[in-house]
């Protein structure tokens, strides 16, 4: 199980570099370990721990944030990937308006969560599930929402959660 | 993961020089396998070269056929309208491979590359495993193996090729562009993958440092028919038990042309020429599609836990053919 | 207490009753925010981070263990082993059993996935990292993994529930009709989404820790007694936990081992499990293999029932699975025996996950029943009524309450099981099989004594806690609805806080025995406020409620007046403000229910599950399109949250039936699935169409009327599924999960 290192590594290589992240519209000047994944530097260095790590392994969805505009896994991107790119998470979702996002509040009065652990992920996933255009079907919601893995089961009433925000205008929505 | 240094690169050049001087190099895309396979234990590459701002991203169509820069996403090329519009077989191959977040970051290259989802290749506390250190054995064949492949191996190593998309792309005799120190290379996908074999660890003919650019899929007959089934447990979000890609050029009811790409069961994205010679100049039948089924899974080697799919592969390849001729039975 | 009295002290025409209303999750602003702050989210200056190192192998000792090259990587602060780490004693015998044994006791290795070290780095990437440079050899044994294995230490009813009624033997020997079966679960893990995560901080000699637990008072007394310091130096807080299903019912190795690398380093460390580690370290439902046979007359009334169940254990733990055990309770019948025996092996852990031995026990006989009533050409529906217990099978006394029937009528109704062509592979649907399948549930009454309490302020709103959890259930928001209609003040003014054991101690989130207790003892407190706020004013010549008893007023809007005359009375803050008080506080207690002195037999929920599967005909694909459930929970206290918890647990269920195994290979004792790629869970496109109807009346015998909603959603719908199988393809499958390769 143990591993051979290199002399390199035997000797402390671990290099570390600066990073400057753009999240939810803020700057950040960082200097982290190049290991640190996009996951790891919002929860730990940004304090922006409603992201989530399920698995970190790319596989239950929890983690996933918007770079760029599309929703990404933020446990399999490396932080120093990201430079230059606009990453949003759950804290930073909003409406059009800058209040919150219809679909917040759509998962609240639907009961789509139970623990809540998955529910940043599964929001944001929705939040780009509209953008895509595939919640035109509740069959279309479950497909594309099956990368989110919720535990507590919540998944029909995320169904009926992004289906009523998406037959309400999508995030344009008046809450 | 172990540490590593970070270079990002902006140029083709530049990315494969770096590789060439640094054995301990890897090249980083997507990250959706790099990444894991690090965290796991079971890669530690001492430099990561960042190669995803490459200008290697978008789809071109010309005579030669359908050029996809190598580091397209998923996503991107399941919404190209000409995949979109005429290749049913590639789109569902890429919606059926992956989730919404991974098609958004995993490239085609990537994919292509994509490593087995084996459990004893991906923990390195298994002592026995012919992929990860060669010459230990296999840990797979004594032990549970329902994920596992059962064409293109041995004793050696079981380990499946769990790419959808790659299925889809024999089935259309693409062909992968590759570019090294000593220049580029085409190598057609169906001769780009090795199967286990005596050296499991060797995957494909891709050199240390070498670069996949891209992929052709070279122009299909107008009325080609192609579809993609993918069976499995859960109804979203999990690799195949088995698969079928198949392209049928049908004349009335007889098949003028059929290629059969089969995944879910092989060591390699599994090209059947065997289910395609007895397909071709036939007439459409559920008969003709159970011998050309049968013929697709001639020398599978089966351990306890994969024998169910000598019988699921012939089935779900005979419901792809029947799917895609329109409906003979 | 009664339940009419419940109905006196709330409700006015100024305020209508908040309790049964599907009112919105008070938490779920926060969750959709990303604001509650679970375990994992904590952050303490000048924390460290810790990795666990576990072992290879299932059974020997550890023959070399190097730490130099870890102690030597980049920002490693300690490497804690069995040989440097002071030896700690178990925790203690707590309601659920023993505690789990001690970490790093010695050199012996009992299962594969046992920590063996803690490494602690000033990151999480460095101690990740040195964890894999820890280098261990091993003298191997040959570990005892499988429930044939002849080695394993044998232990019979270890629960003391075996069950005799009658003559089994010879009723099973005249009987008319019978069916006898073998049936196997696999092993299940529990992996909820959160993964557990404690951060442990010492400030002289107190120790606080942040833990994905579902039960801080436990946790408390048992951190207390592992580093000898008084129940009070601890203070376990989870307000927040990311799911647990049952693995948050222990305090963990892991969790003693953070806190004991905190005491060493004087800084607080942080744990947090990988998701493979979630598979070894926090429990399991636990395999069975279940020998059933089921008798009875021409016309299916049972006159047998025989069960016999064997699970796993591990080496030196405990855990309660009467799978078998649950059996005697199900229906009315005069011949019964059940046996339950474990079997010591070489793995980590079981412990209690969602329902736990009614899960395993219901699904064999279940699909015994369904397998009895196509023999004797008995429509299954029919052939459950007609062995409806009518009084408790243990004890002949009356349930305190039982809507089984209702169940059973009202599920079927909405399901269409009318529809239902009783022959085997007889309705298709183009390339589909179309398969009805049902089963019944009689889920266990579990009770734990609880205390609350509640302070209603001078501003007029109120405060109440207790150390509960949350673990998505919706308990912040029912005790929140309990509290707002108990003191009549709108649940905007009522805050609940839980998830804190300096808090009145609270039973775990579990068995399905929370609500009903906490609510008692929430309405207890509520009740106790009002008393005392009813004493401020006694002879208080100001107050039209001087002298009034809780039996003269009613409360509503912030307020309390005489009985029938709303104008006569006065609001809380302003009999705070004459009276100069700040607050006023009251404890609250609830006690289980007494069978003898109540006269009846305390019930459970009980339940019908009515399932419709389709096959792929050639494929063998198995999809769920539709479930109906019908539920008797007694009095719901919030419609909307409970209807979650009967759909999540049919989600759990889909899962056991088709997709979860937890799979172990032979002759290491390795996990070999330990992941979300490979251990296959429900994702959203396997679950369509949730149907849940609450039937039946306010339980008789607790004074809200409420019975546990948290385990019986998932319960029956393994049996279901199976026997929706049967009839779409005519294939039986005894053993979890049914899969496609067994209808090939």
């Amino acid at each position: 199980m143990a591993e051979a290192l290199s002399q390199r590594r035997a000797a402390g290589f671990a290099p570390e570099a600066p990073v400057e992240l753009h999240v939810n519209g803020r700057r950040h000047r960082l200097h982290l370990d190049a290991r640190v994944t996009l996951l790891d530097a919002l929860r730990d260095s940004l304090g922006l721990t409603g992201t989530k790590k399920g698995c970190d392994q790319g596989t239950c969805g929890a983690c996933t944030v918007h770079a760029d505009g599309r929703r990404v896994l933020s446990c399999l991107t490396l932080a120093a990937q990201c430079e230059g790119r606009e990453v949003t998470t759950i804290e930073g979702l909003t409406a059009p308006d800058g209040g919150p996002h219809p679909l917040q509040e759509s998962f609240v009065r639907h009961d789509a969560f139970q623990c809540g652990y998955c529910t940043p992920g599964q929001i944001m996933s929705a939040a780009a599930l509209l953008e895509e255009g595939r919640a035109d079907s509740d069959e279309d919601v479950r497909e594309f929402m099956s990368g989110n893995l919720c535990r507590c089961g919540a998944y029909t009433n995320i169904v009926a959660a992004v289906r009523d925000v998406a037959a309400a205008g999508g995030a344009d929505a008046s809450v | 993961m172990l540490p590593f240094e970070y270079a990002r690169v902006t140029g083709v050049d530049e990315a494969v020089n770096l590789l060439a001087a640094d054995p301990s190099a890897s090249y980083l895309a997507g990250g959706t396998t790099q990444l894991d396979l690090m965290k796991d234990g079971v890669l530690g590459p001492e430099r990561l070269v960042d190669i995803t701002r490459l200008p290697l991203r978008g789809v071109t169509r010309d005579a030669d056929g359908l050029h996809i820069g190598a580091l397209t996403t998923m996503e991107e090329l399941a919404a190209d309208p000409v995949v979109a519009g005429e290749l049913p077989v590639v789109r569902e191959a890429l919606l059926l491979g992956a989730s919404a977040q991974l098609r958004n970051m995993a490239t085609i290259g990537g994919n292509l590359l994509q490593r087995a989802r084996c459990r004893y290749f991906r923990d390195p506390t298994v002592p026995d495993c012919n992929k990860r250190e060669p010459g230990s054995g296999c840990a797979a064949v004594r032990n549970t193996a329902r994920m596992h492949a059962i064409l293109g191996v041995s004793e050696r190593c079981i380990a499946l090729h769990a790419s959808d998309l790659a299925v889809a792309l024999v089935a259309l005799d693409a062909v992968v562009r590759l570019h090294g120190t000593s220049g580029s290379r085409s190598v057609p996908l169906t001769q780009f993958y090795r199967e286990a074999g005596t050296s499991p660890d060797v995957e494909n003919v891709l050199l240390h440092g070498e670069l996949i650019t891209g992929v052709t899929i070279p122009p299909l007959p107008a009325e080609a028919a192609t579809g993609y089934l993918k069976v499995r447990d859960r109804a979203s979000y999990e690799f195949a038990l088995a698969s079928a890609a198949v392209v049928l050029v049908m004349r009335d009811d007889v098949i003028a042309q059929a290629r059969v790409g089969l995944g879910g069961i092989g060591s390699k994205p599994w090209r059947s020429l065997e289910a395609e010679q007895v397909l071709t100049g036939a007439a459409a039948s559920g008969e003709i599609f159970r011998e050309a089924a049968a013929a697709a899974v001639q020398g599978a080697w089966t351990v306890p836990g994969t024998a169910f799919k000598v019988e699921l592969a012939q089935r779900t390849l005979v419901r792809a053919l029947r799917n895609v001729s329109g409906g003979a039975r | 207490m009664s339940t009419v009295e419940s109905r006196d002290v709330r409700g006015s025409r100024d305020a209508a009753p908040v309790i049964g209303t599907g009112m919105d999750r008070v938490d779920g602003a926060r969750k959709t925010a990303g604001a509650a702050g679970y375990p994992s989210d904590v952050q303490l200056p000048g924390q460290t981070h810790a990795a666990l190192v576990q072992s290879t192998v299932a059974a020997g000792r550890i023959r070399t263990l190097e730490t130099a090259a870890a102690e030597a990587s980049p920002g490693v602060l300690t490497v804690m082993t069995h040989r440097n780490a002071p030896r700690l004693p178990d925790g203690p015998m707590t309601a659920l059993g023993a505690s789990p044994p001690a970490p790093l006791r010695d050199d012996r290795i009992l299962h594969h996935g046992q920590h063996i070290a803690l490494v602690v780095a000033e990151t999480p990437e460095q101690a990740a990292a040195a964890a894999r440079l820890v280098r261990v050899t091993y003298d191997t044994s040959d570990p005892v993994l499988g429930l044939d294995d002849p080695r394993a230490e044998r232990m019979d009813n270890p629960w003391g529930m075996d069950a005799d009624r009658g003559d089994p033997a010879e009723a099973v020997r005249t009987a008319e009709a019978k069916v006898s079966g073998t049936w196997t679960t696999p092993d299940n893990t529990n992996n909820p989404l959160g993964l557990f995560a404690t951060v442990a901080v010492w400030e002289r000699d107190a120790l606080t820790v942040h833990d994905s637990t579902q039960w801080p008072t436990m946790g408390r007394v048992t951190l207390a007694k592992v580093f000898d310091v008084p129940e009070s130096a601890v203070r376990v807080l989870a307000p927040y936990v990311g799911g647990a299903f049952g693995a948050g019912l222990r305090v963990w190795p892991h969790v003693i081992l953070a806190a004991l690398a905190a005491r060493v380093l004087r800084r607080p460390v942080k744990l947090v499990l990988t998701r493979a580690q979630m598979f070894t370290s926090v429990g399991h439902r636990p395999s069975t293999v279940q020998h059933l046979t089921v008798a009875s007359t021409g016309t299916g009334e049972l006159v047998a029932l025989d069960h016999r169940c064997t699970s796993g254990v591990a080496m030196e733990d405990d855990d309660f699975e009467p799978c078998a055990a649950t059996s005697a309770l199900a229906y009315a019948c005069p011949n019964v025996i059940t046996r339950d025996v474990q079997l010591r092996l070489n793995i980590p852990d079981p412990t209690s996950m969602r329902a736990p031995a009614v899960g395993q026990g219901n699904f064999a006989l279940e699909s015994a029943l369904d397998e009895l009533a196509h023999s004797l050409s008995t429509d299954p529906l029919e052939l459950r009524l007609r062995n409806y217990a009518a009084e408790h099978p243990g004890n002949g006394l009356p349930w305190s309450s039982n809507a089984l029937r209702e169940c059973y009528e009202a599920g079927a109704e909405r399901f269409g099981w009318s529809r239902r062509d009783p022959e085997p592979r007889s309705m298709r649907d183009g390339d589909e099989l179309v398969g009805y399948g049902m089963a019944g549930v009689s889920y266990p009454w579990y009770a734990q004594p609880c205390k609350a309490r509640a302070t209603v302020n001078s501003d007029g709103s109120a405060f109440v806690r207790s150390a509960a959890t949350d673990i998505g259930t919706g308990t912040y928001t029912v005790m929140t609805q309990v509290s707002a209609d108990t003191l009549g003040i709108p649940p905007g003014r009522v805050r609940f806080d839980l998830g804190d054991s300096d808090m009145p101690q609270s039973p775990q989130a579990g068995g399905s025995g929370l609500t009903g207790a906490l609510a008692t003892a929430v309405r207890d407190a509520c009740r106790g406020v009002l008393g005392r706020i009813l004493d401020l004013v006694r002879d208080d010549s100001e107050s039209p409620l001087r002298g009034c008893t809780i039996g003269d007023v009613t409360v509503g809007g912030g307020r309390m007046h005489l009985r029938g005359r709303p104008a006569e009375g006065e609001s809380y803050a302003d009999i705070l403000a004459r009276h100069g008080q700040v607050e006023v506080t009251a404890d609250g207690a609830s006690t289980p229910a007494d069978a003898a002195e109540l006269g009846m037999a305390p019930a459970g929920a009980f339940g019908a599950k009515f399932v419709e599967v389709r096959v792929d005909a050639d494929l063998g694909v198995i999809r769920v399109p539709r479930v109906v459930s019908a539920i008797d929970g007694g009095q719901i206290l919030n419609e909307k949250t409970a209807r979650s918890q009967i759909i999540g647990g049919t989600v759990g269920g889909i899962g056991q039936a088709l997709f979860e195994e937890t799979v172990t290979d032979a002759g290491t004792g390795r996990i070999a699935n330990a992941t979300f790629g490979d251990y296959l869970v429900p994702v959203n496109a396997d679950v369509t169409q949730m149907d849940v109807l609450f039937v039946g009346d306010p339980d008789r015998a607790t004074p809200l009327g409420t019975k546990g909603v948290g385990e019986i959603g998932l319960v029956g719908i393994a049996a279901a599924v199976a026997n929706a199988v049967h009839h779409a393809t005519g294939t039986r499958v005894r053993s979890l999960p049914v899969t496609l390769d067994q209808l090939l």
